[in-house]
Order: structure tokens, then sequence, then C-alpha cells
């Protein structure tokens, strides 16, 4: 306040004459203003979330403890998904009667795993007329990542998979792959 | 040779707009951001294309570090308390009183085995929120979760529940709590992720 008085210093003036309002300019100094703007956007910035996280849902099997009508799915239209430690997925064709089943080894890059469903979903399509008729068994190993899992969950959803399940019982053909492999079932 | 005279010209710089500006993006900020909670332990979310968003009310949060730990909050006050009072009732604790009852109602997510709780209350803030916790059990023999989830939906059966998991954890820890949660009877449940592209570029 001091500053503006002496500023306008029209002090002396007074009683002689009509008294004229001086004209101040309206200027403010806005730089303060600035500062105080950018200070508090800084701080916005830094102490809130931006973006919301999405959620995926998932739905579970209910746990009966009466197993009645199971739906068996032919084999010749599952794809088995082992989920490995070190980003790894080995995929294969389960079938009944034969015994040698070939283990395709992948990752969850776009050239990946995406391209394996994608072969999958055609060659069910050609056998069965709907590529809806594809199961896909995903079975995550214990010591591999969450992450990859969420990756298989989201590829189902990228590719239109409509059938899938999350598994945790491995069978014989899935332990044997697991062992030549060098993984391990064990949790610890 | 005559002297070349340089106008001076005044440094100051009209400074409306650049004001103008700054208070655009701080309202911008103020109004499309939320407060980011207060973090129990860092959690790296993994990326989806998934595009459901999370609910604002009614949600039960499970966090599972990288380590396995295992953290539970709600998002409702009224919820916090009824869930307190089941639990009191359930493990037979001692009364609360009003200050451990406020404490535990802005509590966003804790991770004490429920013995421990009237204690922790008591504690003050400061104290509270530098304590490392240690989680809450999921063995099979002492499943504490499956006992304050339970508490959690008594006092809101409308609660939705939601996984957060770290990228990095193994399965078998996330397993364990959605068997936890299969357990209960809750076969529907969220994952939080974070949101990408289609192109799957973020991939690693």
């Amino acid at each position: 306040m001091a500053e503006m008085n002496t500023a306008e210093g029209g002090g002396k003036k007074k009683g002689k004459k009509k008294t004229r309002s001086k004209k101040v300019s309206t200027r403010v100094d806005l730089t303060a203003m600035v500062d105080l703007g950018f200070l508090l956007i800084t701080f916005f910035m830094l102490a809130t979330t931006f973006n919301k996280p999405k959620a995926m849902e998932v739905n579970k099997p209910a746990k009966d403890d009466k197993q009645e009508d199971v739906p068996e799915v032919k084999m010749t239209k599952t794809y088995t998904v082992l989920i490995a430690t070190n980003d790894k997925a080995y995929c294969y064709v389960a079938s009944e009667d034969d015994p040698n089943i070939l283990v395709d080894s992948t990752d969850f890059s776009r050239t990946g795993f995406r391209e394996k469903i994608k072969e999958r979903q055609k060659a069910v399509e050609q056998a069965w007329g709907n590529k809806d008729e594809l199961f896909v068994l995903i079975k995550p190993l214990p010591k591999s990542d969450y992450r990859n899992l969420v990756n298989v969950l989201d590829e189902m959803a990228i590719n239109g998979v409509k059938k899938y399940a999350i598994i945790d019982d491995f069978n014989f053909a899935d332990s044997s792959i697991v062992k030549q492999v060098g993984q391990s079932l064990d949790s610890n | 040779m005559a002297k070349v005279k340089i106008p001076r010209k005044s440094t100051t710089i009209d400074m409306t707009a650049m004001c103008d500006v700054a208070f655009l993006l701080l309202t911008f900020f103020m109004l499309t951001t939320k407060f980011r909670p207060q973090e129990l332990a860092q959690i790296n979310i993994p990326a989806s294309t998934a595009q459901i968003p999370i609910p604002d009310a009614n949600i039960l949060t499970i966090q599972v570090t990288e380590q396995g730990k295992v953290f539970m909050g709600v998002d409702d006050q009224n919820t916090r308390e009824g869930m307190l009072l089941k639990l009191k009732e359930r493990y037979q604790l001692p009364e609360f009183n009003a200050n451990q009852m406020s404490a535990f109602k802005l509590m966003d997510a804790f991770g004490m085995p429920v013995e421990q709780l009237p204690q922790f209350l008591s504690m003050k803030a400061e104290e509270r929120n530098t304590m490392v916790q240690p989680g809450i059990a999921i063995d099979s023999t002492n499943n504490q979760l499956g006992e304050i989830l339970l508490a959690a939906r008594q006092s809101n059966p409308e609660l939705r529940i939601a996984i957060k998991a770290d990228a990095s954890t193994d399965y078998e820890k996330v397993n364990k709590v959605i068997q936890t949660l299969q357990e209960r009877k809750v076969n529907k449940f969220n994952l939080i992720t974070s949101a990408r592209g289609l192109s799957g570029e973020a991939k690693e």
C-alpha cells in the first residue's frame, strides 16, 4: 500500500483547484499469480491419479460339492495353454487317442500367442464350422507371473474367444511337458 | 560516424495470457483427477485392453503385492464401521472406543492380523502410516481374509470385489486369494488393470 501512495503522489495539490482524479494504470503485475498457478498445477499433477484403472471381469465356475452334468468337451476342440515362467507359454492341442502331441512354445508378444490363437480358431472353424466351438484351457503354472495370466485373458477378449477356463489341475500331458521344458509344477 | 542509439525496451512482459493458461490447466487438473489414495505398498498393475471402468461405489479391493502380502479395503466408511463391528464379534475383541473407530473408518486399506487391530488402531496416525503392515493371513489354517471378506459382505451385501495384484506376483499367490473368494462363494470378481491401446504396442 505504501508504494501505491508514493506512486500517485497527488497529496500536495489538494484544495487549490478541482481535484482531478489521476489516471492510474489498470495493469497489475501478474508474475506472482502465474507463479502461484503453476505451483498449484504441479501439486495437482503429482498428488492425483490421472487415468482411472480399468477392470477385467473374471467368472469362475461355482465350486459344487456334487459334480453333476459336467459338460464334456471334445478334446479336438480344445487348446491348452500352459503359462510358464520367463514369459513363456506352451500351447498344444490335446487329443483322446494320439499320445504324441505337438507342443508350441511361444511368448506373449503381438506375433506370438495371438497368432497361435488365430491359427487355432481357423482350424476349429474348418473342422466344426464355427470358430466359437474353440475351448481354451488356461493353465498357469504356480510360479508364472500374474501379468501373463492377464495377457492371456486379454487375448481371449481381443480374439473373441467365447469359451475359456482357468484351470489349476495339471494332467499327465501337462506335467510331462513341464518337465521337458525344465519348468516346475511345485509351488516352492 | 554517428552513434547508433539503441532504444531501450521495457523488460516487463504482459503476463495476462500466461496467467490464463496456468489457471485453465489448474482447473482442468482439479476437475479431471482424483486424489491418489495412500498406498500401503507399491503395486504395478498389469496392462490390458479391458474397457470396463471400476465402479465408484461399493467396491472391495484386495491388493496383492509382489511378495504376496495381502491388503484389503472397502471404499465406504459405513461399510468399514459395520465390518469392524462384525470382526469384533467374530474374534471376540474388546470394545472399540470412538478414536479407534474413526481411525478405522479413515483407512483405505489395511493389512494387519485381526488380533492386532485394537492395538494398531490406538497408535498415532503418523506411526500407523509409517509402519510396515504384515499383510492379512490367507493360510488354509488361518484364513483371516475369508473372515474379513464375510464381515464386509455382511455389512454391505452389494459389495463388488476387485483384485489388484502386482504384475510380477506369482500366480499361486493370486490364486490363493481367488480360492479364498471361491470358498466364500464369490465366483465373479474383477481384476484391476491399467488401460492399453488395442495394438499391444506397450507389451514388453
